[in-house]
């Protein structure tokens, strides 16, 4: 065996075992009876895509999934938003109160549980499947709303309005929050101290609420808050939408076609993308390679360890986002070359924009499936115990994880569904816009061929990382 | 001592099977893009013929 790699070896013991979550990631669930080898899943899901992207152009000639109408099916009880509101309040104030007094081991803490999994996986499935349930729940937003309608009623006259939201931020403030969230999550040494966690949960609460006092309640949720703006990409995959006291009904991912691409849009997918891609190219054995060499050379530069991991791992995740982002800058620059479409590539890069969230929701489902499949249940026991402290409320404190009801066959399948599902999700999507932005069906479908590669390049990428991850 | 790369061939060589259907759409496109443009010049060219005086 290669020195380095020899080394690599317990330098990534290190690593998961700083991290428990990351253990419950990609540990535990035993190892695949596959029928086939692993690669022949590409090829496999790569005819695949080619077939569905010729039934698109035969078959799918006129746009159907932009402008569609919904159908209302329910409205809803005033009381709803604000008890939802109050609700998601209350688990904030849990999770946080946990973090700072509850046991500092993250496995016997509620807080990292729900927050690394419940809360990032768990809701972003959810939004897919039942639209946007975080709107209702989000505990900053609903502060914002309750502080707004009492200060109205006590000065019984209307609050001053709120700047308007600068146009040139676009969504750039939830990028950020993204990519520090998944720095936290993947890089930051202190990820599993619970008390860590309800610092940065405040810290990330009191920057809402500027940014809402600042550029009102709604601007700044559709815009500003990296997990309103998360959530609500993957709820508009859904059917049901929840708008102005009613659920309505529509077609599934029809909701996409209506998203605006401010600045900071086509970032935000591919930091989507790359940050769900770079935690599984850092189980592998590539990285497992790389990271050494880089850390040892930020060593050599006088980095602690620490340090030179943090340093190492955050090169890693930026250059992995980068990777992404010229993968899908590539192909947008084939589409415009193939069509001599007079429009930059900037804009016709955000006009496709909406084409990669059923991908980011597909690498999500795809990389974290186990985690929430295995560590969700951890949930059970925590409920009854949030701090550690040998409480049993709901009687459910004994609950253990059983990592026997799915296997790790079952796992593969649906991670290899999960990411075919997202990519052919995302084609149908672009060849819908494309009908509407090209003159003509041959021309759009001739603009869709490089689409084609960018999403068979990341279904590859995908599988190749799932793979690959030890 | 470091191991030359071939001695880890196995290795890298399994991660570049994932990038063969990347590469066959790739040089597929590159292909077809070719045959289209050399086809459109000479539609062109074509078209020109009628035009140019006959030089018998």
């Amino acid at each position: 065996m290669n020195g380095r790699l020899l080394a690599a070896v317990p330098l990534a013991g290190a690593i998961v075992l700083a991290a428990p979550e990351i253990a419950f990631a990609h540990g535990l669930v035993g190892r695949e009876d596959l029928p086939i080898p692993k690669v022949v899943f590409a090829y496999a899901a790569t005819a695949a895509l080619v077939a569905s992207f010729i039934a698109l152009a035969v078959l799918w000639p006129r746009p159907r999934l932009e402008d569609r109408d919904e159908r209302r099916v329910a409205l809803l009880p005033r009381i709803l938003d604000p008890l939802c509101g109050a609700i998601g309040v209350a688990i904030f104030a849990l999770l946080v109160y946990a973090g700072f007094a509850g046991s500092q081991t993250a496995t016997n803490n509620i807080t990292p549980t729900f927050v690394f999994v419940i809360f990032w996986v768990g809701l972003a499935v959810a939004s897919a499947l039942f639209g946007d349930i975080f709107k209702a729940f989000n505990p900053w937003r609903a502060i914002a709303r309750a502080f707004a309608a009492v200060a109205t009623t006590v000065s019984r006259k209307e609050l001053p309005a709120p700047m308007p939201y600068p146009a040139a931020l676009g969504r750039w403030p939830a990028v950020a929050g993204i990519l520090a969230f998944v720095w936290v999550e993947l890089i930051d040494s202190a990820r599993a101290d619970p008390s860590h966690l309800a610092v940065l949960m405040l810290a990330y609460a009191a920057v809402q609420l500027v940014g809402m006092s600042l550029y009102g309640i709604e601007p700044w949720n559709r815009n500003g808050d990296a997990f309103a703006v998360y959530f609500g990409l993957f709820a508009r995959i859904s059917p049901l939408h929840w708008k102005g006291g009613a659920v309505s009904w529509r077609a599934p991912l029809s909701g996409l076609t209506t998203l605006d691409a401010p600045p900071g849009t086509v970032a935000l997918m591919c930091a989507m993308i790359g940050s769900t891609s770079f935690d599984g190219f850092s189980a592998g054995e590539t990285w497992g390679t790389l990271a050494p060499r880089m850390t040892d050379s930020l060593r050599d530069l006088g980095f602690a360890q620490s340090g030179a991991l943090e340093v190492t791992f955050t090169i890693g995740l930026l250059v992995v986002v980068a990777v992404i982002t010229g993968c899908y800058r590539l192909g947008v620059r084939g589409m415009r070359d193939a069509t001599g479409i007079e429009m930059s590539t900037d804009a016709l890069a955000a006009r496709f924009a909406h084409t990669l969230v059923p991908i980011a929701l597909a690498y999500v489902v795809a990389h974290y499936f186990s985690l929430l499949a295995f560590q969700g249940q951890a949930i059970g026991y925590l409920s009854s115990d949030p701090l550690g402290s040998g409480a049993n409320i709901f009687g459910t404190a004994i609950a253990t994880i059983d990592y026997s009801w799915v296997s790790a066959t079952a796992i593969w399948y649906v991670q290899v569904a999960a990411l075919l599902i997202g990519h052919i999700a995302g084609l149908v999507l672009a060849h819908d816009r494309a009908l509407i932005t090209f003159k003509d069906g041959p021309t759009a479908t001739r603009s869709q061929y490089w689409m084609l590669v960018v999403m068979i390049s990341f279904t590859s990428l995908g599988l190749w990382l799932l793979s690959s991850a030890s | 001592m470091a191991a030359p790369p071939l001695a880890h061939a196995g290795h890298w060589i399994v991660n570049l099977l994932y990038l063969a259907p990347v590469v066959l759409i790739v040089t597929m496109l590159a292909v077809s893009s070719h045959r289209d443009k050399r086809a459109e010049a000479a539609e062109k060219a074509a078209a020109r013929a009628p035009d140019e005086p006959d030089s018998q």
